[in-house]
């Protein structure tokens, strides 16, 4: 047996026990009154504003700005079809700039050519786009779940499909759940290279306009090592189980273990390679590429996860979270969270939040320069490097559960906002904000 | 796992509604969504959170 099919095997010899405690389920279910699973069509709209900066931008090769911002719209449709079935529409646009993308093409004419520098070429800034359309059933007895899904999600050098399922069996009088999940993405690169590689595959190399137009400083006898990608294709497989299961009336809890596979081209064409046994060329402030990084073409991911919330009282909830996950690139990371809504008033909830989080490096990891051209693998991505990071957050949220506000049909019947703060112990860090509003039809 | 289950207290559909609270949802709010993909983007631990674990290059 390989590895792969050791991988797959696992899930389900761990729903085993699952499947037996399934046969010896309790007979409490009834038919008598089928309440609908939703009783009227729901819609939600959700923002964000994410920013942040850093100096290890992965695209220069673990130097250079990280500056990045992006807003994100997305709308999320729930339609009971009748009282067993719903379906699910959720439609997303996110448009970023990213200073470090945009030196993909450093050399736009306008300034020095600079890590710490946004280029204003066309890399700057892209439009991710995402559709998914999910449709759920229901037994009578509301003790099983089926749901299907299919998303695409498409941005300008990376297209995305997917296609999933789920299982959801509830017993001891709904007190206990128990599903399997799996998930297949097949997506596909259109690989774009940092620009002072392009002429070294097929072109004429340090021949080429670049190199007359802009003087070569330090190692003028640059010669980078380029070799295209040959596959453009990225598949991801996931088979996720989870279990939770009433505690007491004001506590409960749920487990959830996670399997993902990956395949394909899993490097970053962009992002460029320092090798410390080469020497360096320059275009102005710019530190030309000596090669993009290079991961392997598998990985096997691994996140056990675990929530335990507890109902304090009628004005406070305990809400908190762990994970632990490793993976077959070396890295190991553990991450724990607590929220704590307090209700401030008859329709608001204060949501202060701490987030921990750390990892450690991939085995591939190298800073800048650290890396040696007679590696097979090298990455200066500094997501991919040792970290630790805290998390701040305040959210408010606004509840009418009457849904006096209309707009036409629908009823206002929330308002979320909420606020976080990432602060890595590297350079980097990033807030976000963002906003949902829940409407329901009348 | 079993035994687990069985020792603990079934409570009844008329003593749920402290764990029916949608402050208890054992999953992430809808609301943090983009708070969780930003996480999936920016670190290497996904899954076992509800959130995506596959799909999307995420390199920006």
């Amino acid at each position: 047996m390989n590895k792969s099919s050791i991988f797959i095997c696992i899930p389900f010899l761990l729903l085993v026990p699952f499947l037996f405690l399934n046969a010896q389920n309790d007979q409490s279910s009834s038919n008598a009154y089928k309440k609908r699973v939703l009783e009227t069509a729901e819609v939600d709209f959700l923002s964000s504003y994410y920013s942040q900066d850093g100096d290890n931008a992965a695209v220069t090769g673990g130097i250079g700005s990280e500056a990045l911002t992006d807003a994100t719209g997305t709308i999320l449709v729930s339609i009971p079809l009748n009282d067993d079935d719903v379906l699910t529409i959720d439609a997303g646009i996110s448009a970023y700039t990213s200073a470090s993308s945009s030196n993909v093409n450093p050399f736009d004419g306008k300034g020095a050519a600079d890590p710490y520098v946004a280029s204003s070429g066309a890399s700057r800034s892209d439009i991710w786009t995402n559709v998914s359309i999910g449709y759920s059933h229901s037994s009578d007895d509301r003790n099983d779940i089926w749901s299907v899904n299919v998303s695409i999600a498409s941005e300008y050098d990376y297209f995305s499909a997917g296609v999933g399922g789920s299982y959801t069996k509830l017993f001891n009088e709904k007190n206990t759940e128990v599903s399997i999940k799996g998930n297949v993405f097949m997506d596909s690169w259109t690989p774009i290279y940092p620009s002072e590689l392009r002429p070294f595959y097929g072109g004429n190399g340090v021949n080429n306009i670049l190199f007359t137009q802009y003087s070569l400083t330090g190692n003028t006898d640059y010669n980078p090592r380029f070799i295209p990608f040959k596959t453009k294709e990225r598949n991801s497989y996931s088979i996720g189980i989870g279990f939770s299961q009433i505690l007491h009336k004001n506590i409960q809890a749920a487990l959830a273990l996670d399997f993902v596979q990956q395949e394909g081209l899993l490097s970053t064409p962009f992002q460029r390679v320092y090798f410390g046994d080469i020497d360096d060329s320059f275009i102005q402030n710019f530190h030309l590429a000596d090669a993009v990084e290079r991961l392997p073409d598998t990985r096997y991911k691994i996140a056990l996860g675990g929530r335990l919330n507890w109902f304090v009282n009628a004005y406070t909830t305990v809400r908190t979270y762990y994970r632990y996950y490793f993976d077959d690139w070396g890295i190991n990371s553990h991450t724990a969270s607590m929220e704590i809504p307090i209700k401030i008033a008859n329709k608001f909830t204060l949501y202060p939040s701490y987030r921990f989080y750390n990892q450690t490096a991939a085995d591939y990891f190298r800073p800048y320069e650290k890396a040696l051209s007679t590696d097979n693998y090298y990455t200066s991505d500094y997501d991919l490097s040792k970290y630790s990071a805290n998390q701040f957050g305040i959210g408010l949220t606004y509840t009418d559960i009457f849904t006096k506000a209309h707009i036409w049909k629908f009823g206002l019947k929330s308002i979320d906002v909420k606020f976080y703060k990432y602060d890595r112990n590297t350079t980097f860090q990033s807030t976000i904000l963002t906003a949902g509003f829940k409407f329901v039809m009348d | 796992m079993t035994c687990f289950i069985s020792s603990c207290v079934v409570v009844k559909e008329y003593e749920k509604v402290n764990i029916n609270d949608p402050d208890m949802i054992l999953s992430e709010k809808k609301c943090d969504r983009n708070v969780v993909v930003a996480h999936s983007y920016r670190e290497a631990a996904v899954g076992a959170n509800g959130g995506k674990m596959g799909g999307g290059c995420g390199c920006n």
